[in-house]
């Protein structure tokens, strides 16, 4: 089934600037239903009062972090479900592997470009 | 009135006891016995004078030391001037790069959204944006030289620090409470933060991790 485009998808992240170069390379793709949390306490009340079809999200946030986020969703039986990607300068391999067992479902090392987030994205929500 | 005096005061009055002519054996015994004992008092609260005298010269003098490192440390001078400058300058970086890339992206956005229904229009529009752009990464050279003093100023601490360090022959107190719980909230959340010189972990290795499944991975660290 092809992915809707109007699909609701929430980027989160404390730096403006890197919500707002998301928010471009998403418009890039042909996503322009998104909406933004600075920390993952926002963001998962607003994945409490909306449903999105993907979130976006950084690690290192105050005072949730993404990994936080990350385990808290799935720990969610409402939204346990919502695809989650998370974009990162978290590198270690370590950290790859945290966020895969707490259920990431893809995982992009910033600095990045639209092909890879479009790519990841194919990968987890199909094609589009 | 220090012991010294008390043991000279004693022998004098011995002496003068001495000197009244005393016929009784006994009594003379007695005061033999009192000399000998003044005598080895005296030698006794003498040597505990010195060593006390001693141990004050040594405590003054490593006040002495610890007051002219401590000045050499310049604690005034790092605590109103350089920690506060780099503050400000780092501010200022982050100020700067900010509103760069706020500039940068918006000329980006707006190029995006351009019509080139006129080619001649639009390769203005696209020169005029691109020479703001241009402009605009200008910051990176402020920012270059604002970062510079900031890595001055903290090498100039570093090695006050170290100095003064070695000299005192300091050993770092274990960490607070406060320091240590902070820790293992950075470890167990994984907070590690960028990898100097590029990610730690490239692009295709995280993919190879995300496609193994967790057997695998686990089988990596047996």
């Amino acid at each position: 089934m092809a992915v809707e485009m109007t699909m609701p998808i929430l980027v989160v992240d404390d730096y403006k600037t890197m919500v707002r170069i998301i928010k471009n390379l998403l418009k890039q793709i042909g996503f322009e239903n998104v909406d933004e949390a600075s920390d993952g306490t926002e963001a998962f009340e607003m994945m409490k009062k909306r449903k999105y079809g993907l979130v976006i999200s950084d690690w290192n946030m105050e005072p949730m972090t993404g990994y936080e986020l990350l385990q808290k969703v799935r720990a969610d039986e409402g939204v346990k479900a919502t695809p989650f990607i998370m974009v990162t300068a978290e590198s270690k391999t370590e950290n790859v592997i945290a966020a895969k067992k707490a259920g990431v479902n893809n995982y992009i090392v910033k600095p990045f470009n639209a092909g890879t987030l479009k790519a990841k994205m194919t990968a987890v929500i199909g094609d589009f | 009135m220090p012991a010294a005096e008390v043991a000279a005061q004693i022998r004098e009055s011995l002496k003068s006891v001495k000197a009244a002519d005393l016929k009784d054996p006994q009594l003379i015994e007695v005061l033999r016995l009192a000399q000998q004992l003044t005598d080895t008092m005296q030698m006794f609260f003498g040597s505990l004078d010195r060593s006390i005298h001693d141990e004050f010269i040594s405590i003054a003098s490593y006040i002495a030391r610890t007051r002219d490192e401590i000045a050499q440390l310049r604690p005034n001078d790092i605590r109103e001037q350089r920690i506060p400058i780099a503050g400000a300058e780092l501010e200022a970086v982050v100020t700067d790069t900010e509103k760069a890339t706020e500039a940068i992206m918006s000329e980006a956005e707006d190029l995006m959204s351009a019509k080139p229904d006129d080619l001649a229009t639009y390769k203005a529009e696209v020169d005029a944006a691109m020479c703001r752009i241009i402009e605009n990464c200008s910051f990176q050279d402020l920012s270059g030289q604002r970062v510079s003093k900031v890595v001055t100023s903290l090498k100039h601490i570093e090695n006050r620090v170290a100095r003064f360090a070695s000299t005192m022959g300091v050993h770092d107190a274990d960490a607070t409470e406060e320091e240590r719980a902070e820790a293992e909230r950075q470890n167990r959340l994984h907070l590690n933060g960028p990898a100097q010189g590029g990610p730690e972990t490239k692009q295709d290795d995280v993919d190879s991790l995300m496609a193994m499944d967790q057997d695998s991975i686990d089988s990596l660290f047996d």
